[in-house]
């Protein structure tokens, strides 16, 4: 993201980009969710990211700064436990982010942040089916890119790690959350909130992709 | 299918408006939050019941708010956990010097918003305690009752909670007594029929003509087995064998009763699956304490029912006859 006023911008495009891709992808996560849960996935992570891009836009502060805005405002319009978890990563990982600087390094530091925030919080380790199983992966890939690298092309890299690590989630059985009840009869779809936070890294590569 | 709404998005804004303006003589809008409050809150020297959780299961929540029962309810959107900021602001406003208890059912969403908005309450040096309904004995297998989710046993475990409020006892004494009350409680239920979120043009799920699902969740989950569809007299046993198999220890012969629709079974329908409950019941030599055949928890449009047992001792019947008033459930 480079400097403190390209981050300002990545993070109020990403904001964008990500609500643009969930929107069109609400079905999609619906469904993948009634599959062993109550089928409002999408709905719940577009209203989450109607409100964080309403917070953000008034808002000012670092990139970080703004991370925090958009989870909190996150958590309160989402409600649930994605609510909770999601906007729970974006604080978290704003909250570490800070002021910066915005290199790969920092960025996986933050994101590490958000992940043991959500790890905590949700009472879930990897191999649970859910959204860590794409989060965690894809921080191990991006920390692995080389150190020179410009975060857009590190962050472009790492990708492939969380889309394959939502679509293993289709062969595990959920333990967290109210899918967790039904056992085995989820087997066979991916975990919805695992797909969605795959959109929601492809946006920021979008973002940055701009930069 | 949800038929009625404007922008499905303002669904849970515009039904607690449609709610207070409705039964203003029993509730209060919370102020800058979704929820509700008895118009009386907050009451000095009294703990403040507050109960909550997603929308689409009228009369859970707000319709268990009034004298009696629920101090306030905190309603989330269709299906969804209320948010954390949204119970701290419930709280806030109904909190007095005797302490809040928090009564839900058992949902990782519920769980993780309660709990960050308790934390943050106990920060701020108000004593709050949680009690989390754990009644569906088809969510986990005995020994792990912790795990279970809360389904119409909600309803027992507010109503001992609120009356145990209302006289005036301490919070720790509620809270022991709502405790007391989840672990006497005990439900299972089939489902028929899938249900409708608003907006949505085909259900969450769909149950076979001819089958029936068992163990079914209230947001529409489907059930852990699926059957044929048999008889009311066939559906009774099945309902009252779950239950008993799964009777809590000291089970006595005393036993609340709810007969629970979920959202769109008639209850002419669940009068005649009473009939052979009751049938059971007395047969297996249980005195039914104050039946109740009502939809107490609902699942929007969903077509089934759940059988709620409460094993009864002379301190919960005290409890459970004590007087209310809210617009769901009126005790007099």
């Amino acid at each position: 993201m480079g400097s403190p006023e390209v981050a300002d911008t990545v993070v109020r495009r990403w904001l964008v980009l990500a609500l643009e891709s969930i929107a069109a992808h609400e079905d999609e996560l619906g469904r993948l969710d009634a599959a062993a849960g109550d089928g409002d996935h999408g709905a719940t992570m577009v209203r989450g990211l109607r409100a964080a891009n309403g917070a953000v836009e008034t808002a000012t502060g670092s990139a970080g700064d703004l991370l925090m805005t958009a989870g909190a405002a996150f958590a309160d319009a989402a409600g649930g436990a994605s609510g909770a978890l999601v906007g729970a990563l974006l604080a978290t990982t704003g909250r570490t982010l800070g002021a910066g600087p915005y290199d790969t390094a920092a960025l996986v530091k933050a994101l590490q942040a958000g992940l043991s925030m959500v790890m905590r919080l949700g009472k879930a380790q990897p191999g649970d089916k859910t959204l860590i199983d794409a989060l965690a992966p894809f921080i191990t890939a991006l920390a692995v890119q080389p150190a020179d690298a410009p975060l857009a092309d590190a962050w472009r890299a790492a990708l492939p790690s969380a889309v394959a690590g939502a679509d293993a989630t289709r062969d595990l059985v959920a333990r967290r959350g109210r899918a967790a009840k039904l056992g085995e009869r989820g087997l066979g779809h991916p975990d919805a909130g695992a797909v969605s936070l795959t959109y929601l890294l492809q946006a920021m590569d979008a973002a940055l992709d701009k930069t | 299918m949800t038929r009625l709404y404007n922008a499905p998005t303002d669904f849970r804004e515009e039904l607690i408006e449609g709610f207070v303006a409705a039964y203003g003589r029993l509730v209060k809008r919370v102020p800058d939050a979704s929820g509700v409050m008895t118009v009386a809150a907050p009451q000095p020297r009294k703990v403040a019941v507050v109960v909550g959780g997603g929308s689409g299961h009228y009369p859970a929540f707000c319709g268990y708010v009034g004298p009696g029962l629920a101090t306030a309810a905190v309603m989330g959107n269709v299906f969804a956990a209320p948010s954390a900021e949204q119970v701290y602001r419930v709280t806030k406003a109904v909190t007095s010097d005797a302490g809040v208890l928090y009564c839900y059912g058992n949902y990782s969403g519920d769980v993780l918003n309660f709990d960050m908005a308790e934390l943050r309450c106990q920060d701020e040096g108000i004593d709050v305690r949680t009690v989390r309904v754990t009644d569906d004995v088809a969510s986990a297998p005995r020994g792990q009752e912790d795990e279970r989710r809360g389904i119409a046993g909600d309803f027992f475990v507010f109503k001992i909670a609120g009356a145990a409020a209302a006289r005036g006892d301490s919070l720790d004494e509620v809270e022991r007594l709502a405790r007391k009350a989840n672990d006497c409680t005990r439900s299972f239920g089939v489902a028929f029929g899938g249900c409708t979120l608003p907006g949505q043009a085909a259900p969450l799920f769909t149950v076979e003509p001819g089958r029936m699902e068992l163990g079914l969740g209230v947001h529409g989950e489907p059930g852990v087995q699926s059957s044929h569809m048999r008889p009311a007299r066939e559906v009774a046993d099945l309902l009252l064998d779950a239950l008993l198999a799964d009777a809590p220890p000291a089970a006595g012969a005393s036993v609340a009763v709810l007969l629970n629709g979920l959202g769109s079974t008639k209850y002419e329908e669940l009068f005649v699956l009473y009939k052979d409950v009751n049938r059971r019941l007395l047969a297996e030599g249980f005195q039914p304490y104050a039946p109740i055949v009502n939809e107490m928890v609902t699942s929007l449009d969903m077509a089934g029912c759940s059988l709620t047992f409460c094993w009864l001792d002379a301190e919960l019947i005290a409890l459970l006859d004590a007087p209310c008033a809210s617009a769901a459930y009126t005790n007099i």
